[in-house]
């Protein structure tokens, strides 16, 4: 069942094309990584899917609920918020609660228990946000995203900042949703530790190069008109396809 | 101390109250959504807003100075968050940027509306000079009346103001109209600038509505905290300075303004 449909996008930023011609189809329970070079419209691709900005031609059509997670760097860390409060924050968005008064309903604050644990940050419920590692911050931004409960979750960069222990739990939490029937789409630089678990990978650079299973789209082809040089790869023992270096955030 | 003295003092210890709550309130968001160069952009919008109802009156119709100055003040704060563009995603110009432009423009045309009712130059300049111990139980009212203001807003759109100045791009994904609640929120900051300003003058508004919550953030653990401790540096500031102000020849708010701001540098000493 197709969850996000693309057709024909263009999305600019005051006359600036970021993104022409992008067509996509993600399923319900897909597990979708965006790649690209730094300018070639990664972020704006998920911004159009969550409806953050307006096409400027063609359209973005998405059945279900959004979760979003953007880059870290958005945040205010200058704000001495609690971890509760943080992930609260997507529910009351959500709800349009902007009051001082308003309250999490008995079901609503299970939500934010069961988002904290899944990302296994409940024992910080009470702690600073701005005191965490950026690993533990990436982490409670997720959980702010899938309080929801979303069908479809958005994540930019989710492994930014992030450890290998925190990058595994997070991977196999997203695998999970997937195959819970969450369609994730996540912006990554290096797709490598998620390679077993994506069902599609999308090359992006401004223009949708190639879009389908791993091993169909990074080929050398595909990788030079991407990042400009062909990527090589290897086969791991499983049969996957792996590029052996992926790029960095600009 | 003469008991001629006691009313004035009674007065400037409530406006001092009500200038620490204002402190707590708006100076904390002032500083979460990194504005606090609006203070000061808002302040001096307010002049060319009073010089404008002045010639206005000069003309027949009457407006009252302080609602021009408020006017144009809310005027200044939408102009600057039009042009920084938080509501929307993607290129944005730096607010601040934005609050300089529109700092410039306003202070320009206060300088042609001042020169266009020379007379009541006075008047209108009388807006960024003030004295706690001047105060009037009108000008009390007003700033009572805004702070009650004030506070309902906060009160009511508390969590908009917190998730935009937060992190704006989750609010915009979640639905959060990011740009009207930070309009409303730049313009409640330049409500209260300006009707507090209107009684106690500039410079005590300049202190108090940035360096408290300046200084709280950095020792806070919580936001609770930050309102907390911003109205309890603003109000011991006030009440120190007008203490002072009786064994020394200087403005109590002139006095406030030296302890708060001396208080933020002595903070980022022990802080850093």
């Amino acid at each position: 069942m197709e969850a996000v449909v693309i057709k024909d996008l263009c999305c600019t930023y005051d006359g600036f094309v970021a993104i022409d011609r992008v067509n996509m189809i993600v399923n319900k329970g897909e597990f979708v990584a965006i790649m690209g070079p730094n300018g070639g419209g990664k972020t704006t691709l998920l911004r159009a899917i969550a409806g953050m900005i307006k096409p400027q031609r063609g359209y973005v059509k998405v059945k279900g609920e959004i979760g979003y997670m953007p880059q870290k760097e958005h945040v205010n860390f200058e704000i001495p918020i609690k971890v509760r409060e943080v992930v609260e924050m997507g529910i009351m968005s959500k709800k349009k609660k902007f009051s001082l008064f308003s309250k999490l309903s008995r079901e609503e604050k299970e939500l934010v228990n069961n988002a904290l644990k899944a990302v296994d940050m409940l024992k910080f419920v009470e702690r600073n946000f701005t005191e965490l590692s950026g690993g533990q911050q990436q982490r409670v931004l997720l959980a702010r995203a899938i309080a929801t409960k979303p069908d479809i979750l958005l994540l930019d960069e989710p492994f930014n900042g992030v450890d290998l222990p925190t990058q595994e739990k997070i991977i196999k939490l997203l695998d999970n949703l997937a195959s819970e029937g969450v369609s994730v789409i996540t912006v990554v630089h290096n797709v490598s530790p998620l390679i077993h678990h994506v069902s599609r990978i999308a090359l992006l650079n401004r223009e949708l190069i190639a879009y389908g299973k791993p091993e169909e789209v990074l080929t050398p082809e595909n990788t030079a008109k991407t990042y400009g040089i062909p990527i090589p790869t290897t086969v791991c023992k499983e049969g996957y396809i792996h590029p052996l270096f992926g790029d960095i955030h600009g | 101390m003469g008991e001629v003295m006691i009313p004035f003092l009674l007065r400037a210890i409530v406006a001092i109250f009500i200038i620490s709550i204002n402190a707590a309130i708006t100076g904390t968001f002032t500083v979460f959504r990194n504005v606090s160069f609006l203070v000061a952009g808002t302040a001096h919008a307010a002049l060319a807003g009073a010089a404008l109802a002045l010639i206005l009156e000069s003309l027949g119709f009457h407006v009252p100075v302080l609602l021009g100055g408020v006017l144009f003040a809310i005027f200044a704060a939408i102009s600057a968050g039009y042009a920084s563009g938080r509501g929307k995603v993607g290129r944005r110009e730096d607010t601040n940027t934005a609050i300089a432009i529109s700092f410039a423009l306003s202070m320009s045309l206060a300088v042609l509306f001042i020169s266009m009712v020379r007379e009541y130059a006075a008047r209108v300049w009388g807006l960024l000079i003030g004295d706690l111990f001047l105060l009037s139980y009108s000008d009390l009212a007003i700033m009572f009346i805004t702070t009650l203001l004030v506070i309902a807003i906060t009160a009511l759109f508390y969590r908009a103001f917190l998730y935009l100045s937060f992190d704006a791009e989750a609010a915009i994904a979640s639905g959060v109209k990011v740009g009207l609640y930070d309009y409303l929120l730049l313009s409640t900051i330049a409500l209260s600038v300006v009707a507090i300003m209107g009684g106690v003058g500039a410079i005590l508004v300049f202190a108090m509505f940035v360096a408290p919550a300046a200084i709280a953030k950095r020792f806070a653990k919580s936001i609770s905290r930050v309102f907390l401790l911003s109205f309890l540096i603003s109000f011991s500031s006030g009440i120190a300075g007008i203490a002072l102000s009786f064994y020394l020849p200087f403005s109590p708010g002139a006095m406030a303004a030296v302890m708060v701001s001396s208080t933020y540098f002595v903070s980022v000493f022990v802080k850093k």
